[in-house]
């Protein structure tokens, strides 16, 4: 006969082969090959300190006849350890979901249950199909102080583990990031870039439950973020950009009166707009006739004075000129 | 004409919805912040469970987004009638235990009372506007409540500030939903 046995990793398993007698002779198989005699006491087969690798198919056959005496499938594995649980909402006022996994795998099937109880009141939390190991509850109540208590059990062959969640209703409300974040530069504006983003399509009702939300921002050139929290709407201009940097974006987003932030939005990526370039050949004209009063100013006339993006001070615009654009300024002073 | 009165009742009743949900906000952060303050200064665990106490209106409530505009009007009337009450009696009882001890605790009382009988008379207003009956207050006859011990008191005072920063939130939520100009508002008046 065959059937499925599991042992811990660790434990000295010792197989018998089927009604045989101990001094049968016999041969053990382990997926389909020979174990060697050694592993024997006359027809027991006895592994030590079993680990994972030795999970498989074992066969024991009589010695001369080759009949097919017993055959189990050992799964080696471990006891479950305590779960790992969370439950969030994401789509407040209409319900949570909760999620859990192990922290380490057991190796061998494992079947979780879940209860969540209001008060006195049990509740049914669905299972989703994908992923598996979540559920969703639909709020019966809400404004309640009654605490919800949910508790996770996880069995197997070789034992069982729990763990409990209790929180208010309030305290898991945690909407999705917002979505569709977009940031433009602004024409003629070289400090300042436009940021859009909606609400998360996951939450259902931001009319009556609206969302505040928080933005940050820096050039990739520096690790620090500049936040502001916004309070209504779904845009923002950022008018204190550095000249010509990229910027990386991201918002997240909270119940305007409970619960905690969301994670982060996708970051985005943009640059402020920056003047084009002046025509090479004009400066250099420029450069030639005009006077050379102001000469420590003064650049060879192929070459830029700066460089585009360079900032000239914390609070002051970014400027770019050419060497005959401050020429002609200082010739207008000197006249 | 008929229309006019009815564009500028709705402007009015946006108005005091607005004005109601800065109130109740306002009112929310303050009563949040005396929470904190309660539990410490009475040596209460935060995280303790306090049964519902009789004559504490819960803010807990099933298919809240069934509730006609009526219902959430006369239900935040009702609740913040019976908090002014309540709040009243533990600002007596706080005098009474600590005299000048806790004056501090004593004012934030104090405040949020006045803050929960402003509302109570917002909503009046916002049921008034709406030509609905204001309803009686109870109260009147009834008999003193049961006297509880120091420990007693405590508790309920929990359980009242509990329900009562409940009952804020709530409150935020049911004039956003009378302010929202659409049929489901349901304060339309009678034929």
């Amino acid at each position: 006969d065959s059937h499925i046995q599991y042992e811990r990793v660790g434990a000295d398993v010792t197989m018998k082969c089927g009604s045989m007698d101990w001094d049968a002779a016999v041969t053990w198989t382990i997926n389909g090959t020979d174990i060697d005699e050694s592993h024997l006491n006359g027809s027991y087969l006895i592994l030590k300190n079993v680990d994972l690798s030795q999970s498989g198919q074992y066969s024991c056959y009589e010695g001369s006849s080759w009949h097919l005496k017993y055959q189990t499938k050992l799964r080696v594995g471990t006891p479950p350890k305590e779960p790992v649980l969370m439950c969030r909402s994401n789509n407040y006022p209409k319900g949570f979901y909760c999620s859990w996994h192990l922290p380490t795998p057991t190796y061998i099937p494992n079947t979780f249950n879940i209860s969540v109880i209001h008060g006195t009141k049990d509740m049914v939390c669905e299972k989703d199909a994908i992923p598996k190991n979540r559920c969703h509850i639909r709020y019966l109540q809400l404004f309640s102080t009654v605490k919800y208590k949910v508790t996770l059990t996880v069995t197997n062959a070789l034992g069982k583990n729990f763990t409990t969640l209790t929180f208010d209703e309030f305290a898991i409300v945690k909407p999705d990031p917002p979505e569709s974040v977009v940031a433009k530069p602004v024409p003629n504006n070289p400090r300042r870039l436009e940021v859009s983003w909606q609400n998360p399509s996951s939450w259902p009702d931001p009319e009556s439950f609206p969302l505040k939300f928080f933005l940050r921002y820096r050039p990739l050139i520096l690790d620090q973020w500049q936040h502001v929290e916004l309070s209504d709407g779904t845009s923002h201009t950022i008018t204190d950009a550095y000249a010509g940097k990229e910027y990386i974006i991201q918002v997240a987003a909270k119940d305007n009166d409970i619960g905690t932030w969301s994670d982060w939005s996708v970051a985005v990526h943009a640059t402020p707009w920056t003047e084009e370039p002046k025509h090479l050949t004009t400066e250099a004209q420029i450069t030639e006739t005009t006077s050379a009063s102001t000469s420590s100013f003064m650049a060879p006339p192929t070459t830029k004075i700066c460089d585009k993006g360079a900032v000239v001070g914390s609070g002051a615009m970014a400027v770019c000129w050419t060497a005959g654009l401050v020429v002609a300024a200082y010739s207008v002073l000197f006249i | 004409m008929a229309t006019a009165d009815s564009s500028s009742t709705a402007l009015r009743r946006r108005d005091l919805c607005s004005r109601g949900i800065r109130l109740a906000g306002k009112m929310r952060t303050d009563v949040v912040n005396l929470l904190d303050a309660y539990v410490e200064q009475q040596g209460l665990d935060a995280s303790a469970s306090v049964a519902a106490v009789e004559g504490v209106p819960l803010a807990a409530v099933e298919r809240w987004d069934e509730q006609t505009g009526t219902q959430r009007l006369l239900e935040n009337l009702a609740a913040y009638r019976a908090f002014r009450a309540l709040l009243a009696q533990m600002l007596e009882e706080q005098r009474e235990q600590l005299g000048e001890a806790d004056a501090g605790l004593g004012r934030a009382l104090a405040a949020v009372l006045l803050q929960v009988s402003a509302f109570a008379y917002h909503l009046e207003e916002l049921l008034r506007l709406e030509s609905r009956g204001i309803p009686v207050e109870e109260g009147d006859g009834l008999p003193p409540p049961p006297r509880l011990s120091l420990f007693e008191q405590k508790l309920r005072g929990l359980g009242v500030l509990r329900e009562l920063s409940q009952w804020a939130t709530r409150s935020v939520r049911d004039l956003r939903q009378l302010a929202k100009p659409s049929p489901a508002t349901d304060l339309a008046e009678s034929p």
